[in-house]
């Protein structure tokens, strides 16, 4: 096992989130996210984890919500080539082969924003202000994520940090491998639901890969029928998995111009 | 030598050109580079929190009546996140926003850092002495003067060891006017009390329910316990149990749920009965109810007579079909539960309602039956000795209602209330008709409020004493809010008090002590800790290794339950509100777990997640139906009136087919004057826009929906 | 007052006047600095861009000047290695116009990025697989290379050419500028078409996203080429535009019409290759990625199939065919309508690649993003047209820029 890498992905169902948005503060307070005194502009509000709102688009009283939370995909693309990786030009962002999870160094990232525009979920989320923690509030920072600076791209990292204290502490005791339990990103771990699981897709234990049952000569696919991805058909080969018993909430992961499905619906 | 201006020019070019040679354009290239990771020396500067020695604090959140168990990791001195504690019967690890931005209400900026005192245009800062001097001075004035009884304290604590502490200060003064803040368990305990003879709070379990019918229930915006609700709810999916929710809006509840059933608003008791009318009729009650049941035949008269289907159909808006097949659906299911308590069950709800829903669970047998209700006698483990003296004996008259401060303070010359604490509440805030409220309280010569937040009754109060918050103290949590079995968490201090805060329990202490007398002999105790551990005796050391205690009583049996009570409550009832031309539409609040309307403010992650379909800058939006939208000329977006006979406030209109025709919805939480500015003057706070309505069986506040108008700005 | 710094022989407006213009165009250029000096100091938040839309006016202006510029490269190109001889007469201006769209595009890059101090990561830090930093390498060597062909023209300036070392260096440097003409065309081929890798590439978006040719996608191929074809318009427009204002003319009609009917087929060339482009990305590409060509121009308020046919018919075979016909180039009218046109055409083009593609959503869920600049975006993307004006005033009054206008002016 210790001989080849791990790939970490997450499965959510859908059936069971509520929406409550306890992923997206648990990622904010985990990972020192800034904010501001008005957050209502949502397209310069960064939330690493932001829960969608879909909805069948039926009239009363046959309308349904669905509720979709999205963090960083960690897109493995072809071979890592993942659409924001290889976009960047100062290697800010990178495939860690070891783990799979797509990295991000805000010390390293000069600002020029193409990663945002090569990432189809918009999970990446730039700082156009300076960071400013109200008096007092600084104590409540984390030191295990540094704090970003404006101008910089930040997203979801599936608490890398974690995944490194946890070797850290497996490394002092002298083993190779991680329990599943002993690496799990902050939203897993605070979704109230259970809504999410957290685990190594190259683990045939770990739970994520029990349900999911990624295949590995498409990309990850999941030969789960019940089990999808946003965006299958780009390619992007994203390690978040979903799944919902709901018909409607399956149709709108994809386009599907074939069938013309979602044609009419942007 | 002497330097002309072609060799000094020569020279200058000569070391610039020698500069640019070394490394040195590099390095400040580099440095400038480094710099910008920080900004340091700017008022821009991007902090690099300190490292330090990690460890984890366990502890139960008392944000809310849930009682979650809470592990906070720190490092050094500073607490830095707050996860759900692994193991604990509560939350088992799971944990919700409020909890999550924990620290930002123990760091931000609106504690209360010391005692404060009202001056003219504000507040000074004065030392404990002296704020404890002058209160018991001017309690002690009017205790001179025969006036005890004037003096009242709102608390939201409830039953707690700091609440009875309040609860004993009143007694021993001489007061009954100890007043927590009504929830639906008070509701939900009068209807049990007058039905079952025994005032427990009905408890449910849900998790092993097959079929839960929600009478408009937020089980997953913030109900009780809300992380236990989530759990349930995903156990629901699990095993294919069966949620209904009957709510007039696309709740996340709804949104979840297997059947909607959008009812008028205000007509949730009704369609109750007209589900107890269908299960009666044919038959499918449990007969052990009807056998040992009190006054069954006249219940099922009035079921007969005024709830048929048809009747109920015309009332509640739901079809005819739809009540036979929810009643049958509900009767047959293995092991069915029926709840009641809108939104998160911050409210009290009609009598006829609760003892509907109480009716409902009785025909169902779901007495004390796995995934039923039970009713769990209030918890008891604080035995005080009686106070003794003259004191003791002056603790009688009838308590206010809190909703009736306004009318009684506005109605008489002299002020019946002289004095009023507030402790761990901000009904200037919280309660309907929160501006009456708050022109009442401005009467009160003296106003002390016991607050870790400058809260807008804190900054209404004259004098302001800070107590630690939440993460900073020795508490016991009772938890009972929705909870299978209730339970006694503690809290304990997480971290050393940040400011000039003391604990609430020690400031009564104090206060007591310092009113000398019979007063100060009530309080034996030397500080809120003693106190606490004195109380719990032998169950300290369990208490305090395993950070709860089960506080299950013995069981209440249903069998005799009296429909005596049910009947006369549906006499009283007051006919439902007519149509009114005035007033064409319903405004119902909603309650969600992004925004918390209770008196704890919504911390700045937690209002991050707020959709901008919900709040816009500083404006709020009500949700309207396309259908209204046209009828009224509403515009998605645009500005709007939302006028009530309460209020009137400048809106936005969200066109959203999540909600009933004519009827309007708002969020609670927004709307506040205090706090700092990541929260104050957004949006309306809706308990301005709607007046107490008083239930002619228990007395309590039961408004949830009012008559309302929009029109376009 | 400023005749000895006047290239002899030739007759400038009087210096007042000069004076006066320039003080005009210099307050909007300071209005430009101004924004500029804002989104340094306080930050990126002083436009309307977000994070749906990273990408924002000034770097389609960005594209556009490059693209322009690009009349530059293929003009040196065609005097110097195809051998056109009679191109020598516009040579220079169209280097002064390249040298301008390239120090313009560099500023834009600087202000664009979020740390601008750190912007030398770009070359430090270099991941040899983004297209951006290819375009980064590529576009400095090029400027570098436009400011080393620039240079000879200053020295030729009639005071510094007085200086002996000046005269010779700028006379050496002519000699071997085939050398340096050649490298700018190898140069600006890349560049300019990673340039349309930075698009073609992102195939999580499927409104930019195109298969590849050899390692590079089709927009690779399809920006250089619209460059060269569309960079001459540019050139000649400038042309045109600066003789109205100065009411003389400049550069002899044989070089214009030349330029002119090479354009005209480069465009032609490139408007098929285009159409084909697009005809297989509306059957082939998009749906596979789950789209229809409908979806890219529908429900929204601004983006519709105008835009495609404002670009391919209007800006692309209309200005070709007009510039091919000996009848069309001939008239000055017809002529200067089509430049405008192919300039417009080749804008929009890099409109689309740019913002378009911020704007068609990909997630069934999502919606379509419309943004509109704010007013720092639009002063900081004027601020490169005042200092291109300014810089052509000056290089016209004092340096040798036209040599034919001693001749046509007699």
């Amino acid at each position: 096992m210790s001989n080849h890498g791990k790939k970490y992905g997450m499965l959510i169902d859908l059936d069971k989130c509520t929406g409550c948005g306890s992923c997206m503060v648990a990622c904010m307070a985990e990972n020192n996210v800034p904010f501001k005194k008005d957050e209502s502009n949502k397209l310069v509000s960064i939330t690493w984890m932001r829960v969608y709102r879909l909805t069948n688009g039926k009239p009363f009283p046959d309308t349904e919500i669905c509720y979709l939370p999205r963090p960083c995909m960690q897109c493995e693309g072809e071979h890592g080539h993942s659409p924001c990786v290889s976009v960047c030009p100062a290697v800010a962002t990178d495939y860690d082969f070891s783990t799979g999870i797509v990295s991000q160094i805000p010390t390293r990232c000069f600002g020029c924003r193409y990663c945002m525009a090569a990432c189809p979920y918009h999970a990446r989320y730039f700082n156009w202000y300076d960071p400013i923690w109200p008096k007092g509030m600084k104590e409540s920072l984390s030191p295990h994520v540094s704090p970003r600076m404006r101008g910089v791209v930040e997203k979801c990292t599936f608490c890398f940090h974690r995944y490194q204290q946890a070797m850290e502490k497996a490394y002092y005791e002298s083993r190779e491998e991680l329990e599943e339990n002993e690496y799990q990103t902050a939203c897993t771990q605070a979704c109230p639901a259970g809504a999410i699981i957290f685990g190594d897709l190259n683990n045939p234990d770990h739970t994520v890969t029990r349900v999911v049952g990624p295949d590995d000569a498409h990309g990850g696919r999941p030969k789960n029928p019940a089990v999808f991805r946003l965006l299958e058909r780009l390619g992007t080969n994203p390690k978040v998995y979903y799944t919902s018993t709901r018909e409607w909430v399956r149709r709108q992961a994809d386009n599907d111009a074939a069938r013309g499905e979602n044609a009419g619906r942007h | 030598m002497k330097i002309d201006r072609r060799s000094f020019l020569s020279l200058a070019a000569g070391v610039a050109a020698g500069t640019a040679l070394t490394p040195l354009p590099l390095k400040l290239t580099d440095d400038l580079s480094i710099w910008t990771q920080t900004f340091r020396y700017m008022p821009n500067e991007v902090p690099v929190p300190p490292d330090g020695a990690v460890s984890v604090a366990t502890s139960v959140c008392s944000l809310c009546p849930g009682g979650c168990g809470i592990s906070v990791r720190k490092i050094d001195n500073r607490a830095v996140k707050i996860e759900g504690r692994q193991g604990y019967p509560v939350n088992n690890g799971g944990i919700c926003t409020l909890g999550l931005a924990g620290l930002q209400l123990l760091y931000g900026p609106w504690r209360v850092q010391e005692p404060l005192k009202k001056k003219e245009g504000g507040f000074e800062k004065i030392s404990w002495d002296q704020a404890l001097s002058e209160i018991s001075g001017r309690l002690n004035d009017l205790r001179r003067n025969g006036k005890s009884p004037s003096v009242a304290a709102i608390t939201g604590a409830g039953q707690n060891t700091t609440g009875r502490l309040l609860q004993r200060f009143l007694t021993v003064f001489g007061s009954p006017h100890f007043i927590r803040i009504p929830a639906v368990d008070d509701s939900l305990a009068f209807a049990a009390g007058r039905m079952l003879g025994t005032a427990g709070v009905p408890a449910f379990d849900f998790e092993n329910s097959s079929y839960v019918l929600s009478f408009g229930s937020g089980l997953l915006d913030g109900w009780g316990s809300p992380v236990r609700m989530f759990q349930a709810h995903s156990r629901w999916k699990e095993n294919g149990a069966t949620l209904v929710q009957v709510e007039a809006r696309l709740s996340n509840t709804a949104a979840k749920a297997d059947v909607w059933v959008p009812v008028k608003p205000g007509t949730e008791a009704t369609l109750a009965l007209g589900l107890a009318h269908v299960i009666v009729r044919d038959g499918l009650h449990d007969p052990a109810i009807e056998a040992a049941g009190k006054a069954f035949d006249a219940f099922r008269e009035l079921l007969k007579s005024r709830y048929a289907p048809g009747a109920v159909a015309r009332q509640t808006g739901v079809e005819e079909p739809k009540i036979e097949k929810l009643a049958r659906d509900f009767a047959r299911s293995p092991r069915p539960v029926a709840v009641c308590g809108k939104g998160a069950g911050q409210d009290p709800v009609e009598s006829l309602e609760a003892m509907a829903v109480l009716a409902l669970n009785a025909l169902a047998g779901g007495f004390n039956r796995s995934g039923g209700v039970r009713i769990n006698a209030a918890p008891d483990y604080i035995h005080w000795p009686e106070p003794e003296g003259s004191a003791a004996q002056k603790s009688n008259g009838t308590r206010l209602d809190v909703h009736r401060l306004p009318e009684l303070i506005n109605g008489g010359a002299q002020p019946p209330v002289q004095a009023l604490f507030v402790m761990e509440a901000n009904p200037l805030f919280t309660l309907h008709g929160a501006p009456a409220l708050a022109g009442a309280v401005d009467k009160i010569p003296l106003v002390v409020s016991l607050s870790s937040y400058m809260d807008e009754t804190a900054a209404a109060a004259d004098y302001v004493l800070p107590v630690h918050a939440y993460l900073e103290r020795y508490e016991d949590v009772l938890i009972t809010a929705g909870l299978k079995e209730p339970l006694v968490g503690l809290s304990r201090p997480v971290v050393k008090p940040k400011f000039g805060s003391r604990h609430a329990g020690d400031v009564l202490i104090d206060l007591a002590r310092a009113m000398g007398d019979d007063v100060a002999a009530a309080f034996p105790w030397e500080n809120f800790e003693d106190c606490l551990k004195q109380t719990m005796a032998d169950k300290w050391d369990v208490l305090s290794d395993q950070g709860y205690l089960a506080e299950t009583g013995p069981e209440i049996p249903a069998g005799g339950m009296n429909f005596a009570a049910l009947v006369e409550s549906a006499e009283l009832q007051p006919p439902g509100q007519g149509e009114n031309g005035a007033w064409p539409l319903t405004l119902i609040p909603y309650d969600s777990m992004r925004l918390w309307g209770g008196h704890i403010g919504t911390p700045p992650f937690v209002l991050k997640t707020v959709a901008d379909t919900v709040l816009k800058q500083a404006d709020v939006f009500v949700e309207v139906n396309p259908v209204t939208a046209e009828r009224y000329h509403l515009a998605d977006g645009r500005p709007a009136f939302l006028e009530t006979p309460a209020g009137k406030a400048r809106v936005r209109v969200h066109v959203t087919d999540g909600i009933a025709p004519d009827v309007i919805a708002m969020p609670r939480g927004l709307g506040h004057a205090a706090y700092d500015d990541y929260l104050a003057e957004k949006g309306v706070n809706i308990n301005a826009l709607i007046g107490p309505v008083e239930d002619p069986v228990s007395g309590l506040d039961v408004a949830w929906g009012v008559k309302a108008k929009l029109t376009t700005a | 007052m400023d005749s000895a710094l006047i290239p002899e022989g030739v007759k400038r407006c009087p210096l007042p006047l000069f004076i006066l213009g320039v003080l005009a165009v210099g307050a909007v250029l300071l209005w430009g600095v101004y924004a500029m000096l804002l989104c340094w100091i306080k930050g990126l938040n002083q436009t309307n861009m977000n994070d749906y839309y990273g990408f924002a006016l000034w770097i389609w202006a960005d594209l556009a000047v490059i693209a322009l510029g690009g009349g530059a490269f293929f003009t040196g190109l065609l005097r110097y290695l195809v051998g056109k001889d009679e191109l020598k007469n516009i040579i220079n201006f169209a280097v002064v116009i390249g040298f301008i769209c390239y120090s313009s595009a560099l500023l834009i890059l600087a202000i664009d990025i979020g740390q601008p101090l750190r912007g030398w990561f770009i070359f430090w830090h270099a991941n040899v697989h983004s297209m951006l930093t290819e375009v980064a390498f590529c576009l400095s060597c090029y400027f570098a290379v436009l400011t080393i062909e620039f240079v000879p023209l200053v020295l030729e300036q009639r005071q510094l050419n007085k200086v002996t070392f000046f005269h010779h260096l700028g006379h050496n440097m002519h000699e071997i500028m085939a050398v340096f003409a050649a490298t700018g065309a190898f140069l600006s081929f890349f560049h300019q078409g990673s340039l349309g890798g930075v698009a073609g590439v992102l195939y999580g978006r499927p409104f930019a996203f195109r298969e590849s040719l050899l390692v590079w996608p089709s927009t690779f191929f399809l920006f250089t080429w619209s460059a060269a074809a569309c960079g001459p318009c540019f050139t000649i427009l400038v042309t045109k535009i600066t003789e109205a204002i100065t009411r003389k003319k400049l550069v002899g009609d044989p070089a214009i019409h030349t330029l002119a009917k090479i354009s005209g087929w480069m465009i032609l060339t490139y408007i098929m290759a285009k159409t084909i482009d697009t005809v297989y990305w509306a059957l082939v590409t998009a749906p596979e990625g789950g789209f229809t060509l409908g979806q890219f121009y529908s429900h929204n308020a601004f983006y519709g199939y105008w835009i495609l046919i404002a670009e391919v018919i209007v800006g692309g075979l209309i200005p070709a065919l007009i510039l091919i016909s000996e009848k069309g180039r001939n008239n000055p009218r017809m002529l200067v309508l089509a430049a405008v046109l192919a300039c417009v055409g080749i804008s929009i083009n890099r409109w689309v690649m740019v913002l378009q593609v911020m704007a068609v959503p990909v997630m069934p869920f999502d919606t379509w993003q419309l943004y509109i600049p704010s007013w720092q975006e639009v002063a900081t993307t004027i601020l490169p047209v005042a200092y291109g004006v300014l810089l052509i005033a000056f290089a016209h009054r004092y340096l040798p820029v036209f040599p034919q206008e001693k001749e046509l002016n007699p």
